[in-house]
């Protein structure tokens, strides 16, 4: 399970991404290793949303070089859909499919690896229901759950399962766009302390935040501000003045 | 660790999207049985026919012929529409609870309207055509007339459902107000009537293009018979002449109707957001205006005229044989007309999604499968079905065949309109952590779709049902080939239990199918 340490999950290089007035990514370059959790900040229109689309593969830059696993992103379809497995998102608007159950969403994260007839199967009958019932586990959620239509469950639980669903595409990177951002204090932080706990060993995490009162349990804090990277620092040696700086928007 | 628990069968539960993909099963056993219904006669002629769409004839006589006909079907069709739309309006007014609750306090005489304009609803435009055929003689009037009665009362029934949905508070501050009944009923509904209405109103068109192309088909005159005529006599280039021009008109009619759609922001027909009130009112007006003095010199170059209704042809000695009616073999007419419909229905609405799931990632094949669909709407089922018995022997699956590819037309570019503005989110998602476009569609998409397009498709079955007696000149293919017989050897006895058979199947029918699209949209 262990790699080697100078092995890079992601590693951006010069990237850029061109807006309508402004670059929304201009020359950033990022680097993360397996075990690391990086929280990245900024004010709104910085980039962040950006550098997230770029690592997940969802925006291609113009300019620059992103590399997954210290692969480019691969030609061929079936190798590239490989290469997306292992990058996992939890989104903002969390996707959940809503017509199908807790279960149904849960084995959907799978379907990168899976074929057809266990795809087909999902949407039947009950599939791989102990894997499921463990990352359920994982986020405090009961099992009970599985056979639930996912328009059952409470806002909190909804949070929980997405963040499950992403436990059990298993991936190697994990992606966060403000995943904190409409929670209360006190589920933001057990989401958080959640998501923190899962990034480690040969994992990494890489999360987008606007609250500087929750870097505690990071790595690395790295400040976008206007598509550049300005820091990238540990939270330790950050002083309150400059994170309140950071996300002080633009006069 | 075991990655599965155990199944059982009663665990199985179909996920909705696999729903709309169900139907589809229905070509397991289509395709088992086709092979013994072939005669393998007629494949030389069916390569001609393909191989003829490349090369159609040019021939400035064929051309000239095609456009005239064509002159006639659209003529046809805008009048008949304009009519329909006209009368529909006033009859949906009529029929609706919520103007007379306003307007006297009781719904009854709704109630009553709505049960009378059940029949003529319930008989499809050929039988309208066939039957004022016998009464009025080949005139132009004939077609126009077959095409508003039916589509009058369906129009009715459209118009008075979207009264009836609309919120009622408005109209009952209005009357407590002190309005009288009918500023407050044109203050407080009409405004918000106006998108449903001219949305459908764009649909009917549509409709009524391809109507009027199939009564030509039947002698009514225009393009159709142009093309049934040179298809019973092989001219296959001349064939596609008319069927390559009528192709254009009739896409771009549909590209019209769409943009002005777009541009007065109207609901799609099944979409998942209702728009609200319409902009463009002025331009809708306007339109409407200028309709007017264009279906005047449609009606004039036509020859049609209301006079031509006072003209009735002599019907031949009425002789009832009520013995030999009872003695038709019912039960097998009504069921292989059920069969028939039952198996249209299961193919057009199955295949729609699974063309759309196997090919739609692929450019080309989108492109493909809308130029398939496009093909399938125009095509007038009665000649799809005479292609057929060129290769397979007539018959209930023939028919159902011919009036599944039509159908798949419509049904098909509903869904693909539809799955291309439904939400992308999910989709997205489950891209970006590596499923391949077809699961991810299948995942995303259609579980969004599956049950407003499983209600349209019940409503579309509730259609075919009406349909089957135009694919009745395959033979043994129920009530519809039967009518058709009994039409043209003037046995009226037959003739008046068929069409009544065939009504109250139809209503049963209607019934059905507004109960099943209910449950789908409620659950």
């Amino acid at each position: 399970m262990s790699s080697s340490p100078d092995r890079l999950l992601l590693e951006l290089r010069s990237v850029r991404v061109p807006g309508r007035n402004a670059p929304r990514l201009d020359d950033v370059s990022l680097q993360l290793r397996p075990g690391e959790r990086v929280a990245l900040v900024g004010p709104s229109g910085a980039g962040k949303s950006t550098l997230l689309a770029v690592a997940n593969g969802l925006i291609r830059p113009v300019a620059g070089e992103v590399l997954w696993n210290g692969a480019a992103p691969a030609r061929s379809r079936r190798r590239r859909r490989l290469q997306q497995a292992l990058i996992g998102t939890l989104w903002q608007d969390l996707r959940l499919i809503e017509e199908l159950t807790v279960q149904q969403n849960l084995n959907a994260a799978r379907l990168a690896r899976w074929g057809w007839p266990r795809a087909l199967l999902n949407l039947m009958l009950p599939v791989e229901t102990t894997a499921n019932a463990e990352v359920l586990a994982r986020v405090d959620l009961s099992a009970d759950l599985l056979a639930q239509p996912v328009t059952a469950l409470s806002g909190g639980q909804r949070q929980r399962l997405a963040l499950a669903r992403l436990l059990r595409q298993d991936p190697l990177l994990l992606l966060a766009d403000e995943p904190l951002a409409h929670l209360d204090p006190r589920l933001a932080r057990d989401l958080l302390d959640l998501l923190l706990k899962q990034a480690s060993g040969r994992r990494a995490l890489l999360l987008s935040l606007h609250r500087p009162d929750l870097l505690a349990g990071f790595d690395r804090v790295v400040a976008l501000r206007q598509g550049r990277v300005v820091l990238d620092a540990a939270p330790s040696a950050l002083a309150g003045h400059q994170l309140a700086a950071l996300y002080r928007s633009e006069a | 660790m075991t990655a599965t628990s155990a199944w059982s069968w009663r665990s199985l539960r179909l996920a909705p999207p696999l729903l709309p993909l169900l139907p589809a099963l229905a070509w397991l056993p289509v395709l088992l049985v086709l092979p013994g219904l072939s005669h393998g006669g007629g494949w030389d002629l069916i390569g001609q026919f393909a191989w003829s769409a490349f090369n159609p004839s040019l021939d400035p006589l064929v051309l000239g012929s095609v456009l005239s006909g064509l002159g006639v079907t659209v003529g046809i069709a805008l009048l008949g529409w304009a009519l329909s739309l006209a009368l529909g309006l006033l009859g949906g007014v009529l029929s609706s609870r919520t103007v007379w609750r306003t307007a006297i306090g009781s719904a009854l005489p709704a109630e009553l309207i709505r049960r009378l304009l059940a029949v003529p609803r319930a008989m499809h435009e050929l039988l309208w055509g066939l039957l004022l055929l016998q009464l009025l003689g080949l005139q132009p009037v004939v077609a126009v007339l077959a095409i508003t009665i039916p589509y009058a009362a369906l129009v009715a029934r459209v118009v008075s459902d979207l009264l009836d949905a609309l919120p009622t508070q408005g109209l009952e501050a209005l009357r407590l107000g002190g309005a009288p009944a009918v500023p407050a009923l044109l203050t407080a509904l009409g405004p918000a009537l106006q998108p449903g209405v001219i949305s459908y109103g764009g649909y009917r068109l549509e409709c009524a293009l391809r109507s009027a192309t199939l009564l030509g088909v039947f002698g009514l005159g225009g393009l159709g018979t142009d093309l049934r005529l040179t298809l019973q006599s092989l001219q296959f280039s001349e064939l596609w002449s008319g069927l390559w021009v009528l192709l254009l008109v009739m896409l771009a009619l549909e590209a019209l109707l769409r943009a002005l759609r777009k541009r007065w922001a109207m609901p799609a027909r099944f979409g998942l957001t209702r728009r609200s009130v319409g902009r463009g009112g002025r331009e809708v007006a306007l339109g409407l205006v200028l309709l007017l003095p264009l279906l005047v010199l449609v009606a004039a170059a036509l020859g049609v005229s209301p006079l031509q209704l006072g003209q009735l042809q002599p019907l031949p000695p009425w002789t009832a044989d009520w013995p030999a009616v009872a003695a038709l073999p019912w039960p097998s007419l009504i069921g292989s007309t059920l069969g028939l419909t039952l198996l249209a229905a299961a193919l057009a609405v199955g295949s729609a999604p699974l063309l759309l799931l196997l090919l739609a990632p692929w450019r080309w094949g989108r492109v493909l499968i809308q130029a398939v669909w496009a093909l399938g709407r125009l095509w007038p089922p009665p000649l799809t079905a005479l292609l057929l018995l060129f290769v397979l022997q007539p018959g209930v699956l023939t028919a159902a065949l011919a009036l599944a590819f039509h159908n798949l037309g419509i049904l098909g570019r509903l869904l693909l309109e539809a799955e291309e503005s439904a939400p992308m989110q999910a989709e997205e998602a489950l891209a970006a952590a590596g499923t391949g476009p077809r699961l991810a569609l299948l995942y995303g998409r259609f579980s969004a779709l599956a049950r407003s397009y499983l209600a349209y498709g019940a409503y579309r079955a509730d259609v075919i049902l009406r349909e089957t007696v135009v694919v009745g000149l395959v033979g043994a293919a129920g009530l519809g080939s039967l009518l058709l017989e009994a039409l043209s050897s003037f046995a009226i006895d037959q003739l008046v239990a068929l069409v009544g058979v065939y009504v109250l199947l139809t209503l049963m029918g209607e019934d059905l199918s507004d109960r099943l699209r209910r449950r789908l949209l409620a659950a």
